[in-house]
């Protein structure tokens, strides 16, 4: 299995940092000022939505989500030319969006020591060793849990984490989509989602059972 | 990588439920293949041997599912403030 992410059916994405493309790589469309609003109307404009949902669960503040959210979209409307009308927006949006957080927002982020990096990086690195890690949890304990204790459980996961979680079981991204978003192999998606829901699953054990539906395993 | 998952050998016959799963970790991915539909086939016969014969696969299988609904349908979508949208519409015609 390869586990080199493949970028032969779509154009490049431009980077966060508003690097521009080289013209060998990216054939640059010349969209007339026209049709550049038309595409950004009909192709980006209708994921306004979940754009801002994603920002919003990356940065965890409404202004900082504002900000992130304006940022994206007008790079987007600069960097047009090597956006392929038809081809996929969404995910094409999304990596603007997580470029740009990673590079104006990471660093200023109101969450402080939260990103724990030393365990993202033992796990990435030990692969083998977590595999037999499962969690023990009942799908019962869960299945009453409301939408804003699972959003808590989920923000309290280290943002690589937190950010496969949402791409893939909230925004329906398939791991090559998400491979291609977050800049790394597909192994790794999958790797990094197991893991991430591993620790999901753990916080939400920790509130099932503060809420008291632990009783039937007699812990 | 192969998986030497346990094969029930006859079809016909109602599998033993197993009490007990060896190879969870492996069992526990090919669910979560499954369920983001990235599974091959091979994959998706494997675990549906396991479905119908091994408990705790079954137990893996139902709280994933559950978790990955309460994602999908029990967190609160926001819409993105009609300000917001506005803003990004004029600045962009400022553009050129």
């Amino acid at each position: 299995m390869s586990d080199t992410p493949t970028r032969d059916d779509d154009q490049l994405l431009p980077n966060g940092d508003a690097v521009q493309q080289t013209p060998d790589e990216t054939p640059a469309r010349r969209y007339t000022d026209e049709q550049k609003y038309q595409v950004f109307n009909k192709e980006f404009m209708p994921h306004i939505d979940s754009m801002y949902n994603f920002a919003f669960r990356l940065t965890m503040d409404e202004d900082d989500a504002n900000d992130l959210v304006q940022d994206t979209y007008l790079k987007a409307f600069r960097f047009i030319s090597s956006f392929e009308q038809g081809t996929n927006a969404k995910a094409w949006l999304f990596r603007i969006l997580k470029n740009s957080f990673i590079n104006d927002y990471r660093k200023k982020s109101k969450e402080p020591a939260k990103v724990d990096y030393q365990d993202v990086e033992t796990t990435y690195n030990s692969e083998d060793a977590e595999s037999e890690h499962t969690v023990d949890l009942r799908a019962e304990s869960v299945s009453d849990l409301i939408g804003d204790e699972v959003a808590n459980a989920l923000n309290s996961l280290p943002v690589d984490f937190r950010t496969v979680i949402i791409l893939c079981d909230i925004e329906g991204f398939t791991y090559e989509e998400m491979a291609k978003i977050l800049d790394i192999p597909i192994g790794t998606v999958r790797s990094r989602l197991h893991r991430a829901r591993n620790l999901l699953k753990e916080k939400l054990r920790d509130y099932a059972s503060s809420m008291g539906y632990k009783e039937e395993n007699g812990d | 990588m192969q998986t030497s998952l346990p094969t029930s050998s006859s079809s016909s016959v109602k599998p033993e439920m197993k009490e007990k799963c060896d190879h969870r970790a492996d069992c526990l991915k090919m669910i979560q293949l499954i369920l983001d539909g990235e599974a091959t086939d091979q994959q998706l016969a494997k675990v549906k041997a396991n479905l119908e014969s091994c408990k705790p696969c079954i137990e893996m299988y139902n709280l994933e599912r559950e978790v990955k609904e309460l994602l999908t349908k029990r967190m609160e979508k926001r819409c993105c403030p009609d300000q917001l949208v506005d803003t990004i519409k004029s600045r962009i015609l400022s553009f050129s």
